[in-house]
């Protein structure tokens, strides 16, 4: 389907943070039982120069500080994957898929 | 946990089950909003689960699974006094 409003912003933004030479924007709502258009859960695949360096922990820092807003709003969760263009040359890899839903967000206690 | 209600805390689970590490504190925040909001300000990380190895902040699933899949999660738990069940399993490997 065409990426929805999250999606995009999740791009301009990373684009824009870390100005990637391959950047890959998923959206995994559906398998976390999301209707259809749900926006919760996303994985990105970031390759950029800046992370050259810097161990996984602050790569993934990187990428939550360009998502500040979204994280503590809509976005739910975010797989990241976060490599330098060297690494992401000698081994090219798809977005390593998302652990399968164990429907938790059903199970939450709400507020009064 | 015995059944963790998040695929990324269940990959936790069962990364830590592999290295044969099943002694370990876990806290369901789906039971608890005040330290699902409070780990998260602690940490200064957004998502759920959350690592700790001694006190110390290690990341989320992806991280950890990284660290798996690279060893470095081996040498992580050497230096906590713990022997990962890996390394028994690639001696038993070694003796076949």
């Amino acid at each position: 389907g065409s990426a929805g409003p999250l999606a995009r912003t999740i791009r301009a933004k990373l684009t824009a943070a870390l100005q990637p030479t391959h950047l890959e924007v998923r959206n995994d709502s559906p398998l976390h039982g999301g209707p259809p258009g749900a926006e919760t859960h996303f994985g990105v695949l970031v390759v950029s120069g800046r992370f050259a360096g810097l161990a996984p922990l602050q790569r993934h820092r990187l990428v939550h500080e360009a998502l500040r807003a979204e994280l503590a709003g809509p976005l739910h969760a975010l797989q990241v994957t976060a490599q330098t263009p060297q690494q992401w040359q000698s081994h090219p890899q798809n977005n390593p898929p998302a652990p399968p839903c164990l429907g938790g967000s059903k199970r939450e206690k709400r507020r009064g | 946990p015995a059944q963790p209600l998040c695929g990324f805390s269940n990959a936790v689970v069962q990364i830590l089950r592999l290295h044969g590490v099943e002694d370990y504190r876990a806290h369901d925040v789906l039971q608890d909003p005040d330290l699902r909001q409070g780990i998260k300000n602690y940490s200064n990380w957004p998502t759920i689960p959350q690592v700790y190895l001694n006190g110390e902040f290690v990341g989320g699933c992806d991280i950890l699974l990284q660290m798996h899949q690279n060893g470095d999660l081996v040498e992580e738990l050497k230096k906590l006094g713990i022997r990962s069940a890996l390394l028994d399993a690639e001696k038993d490997k070694e003796k076949k």
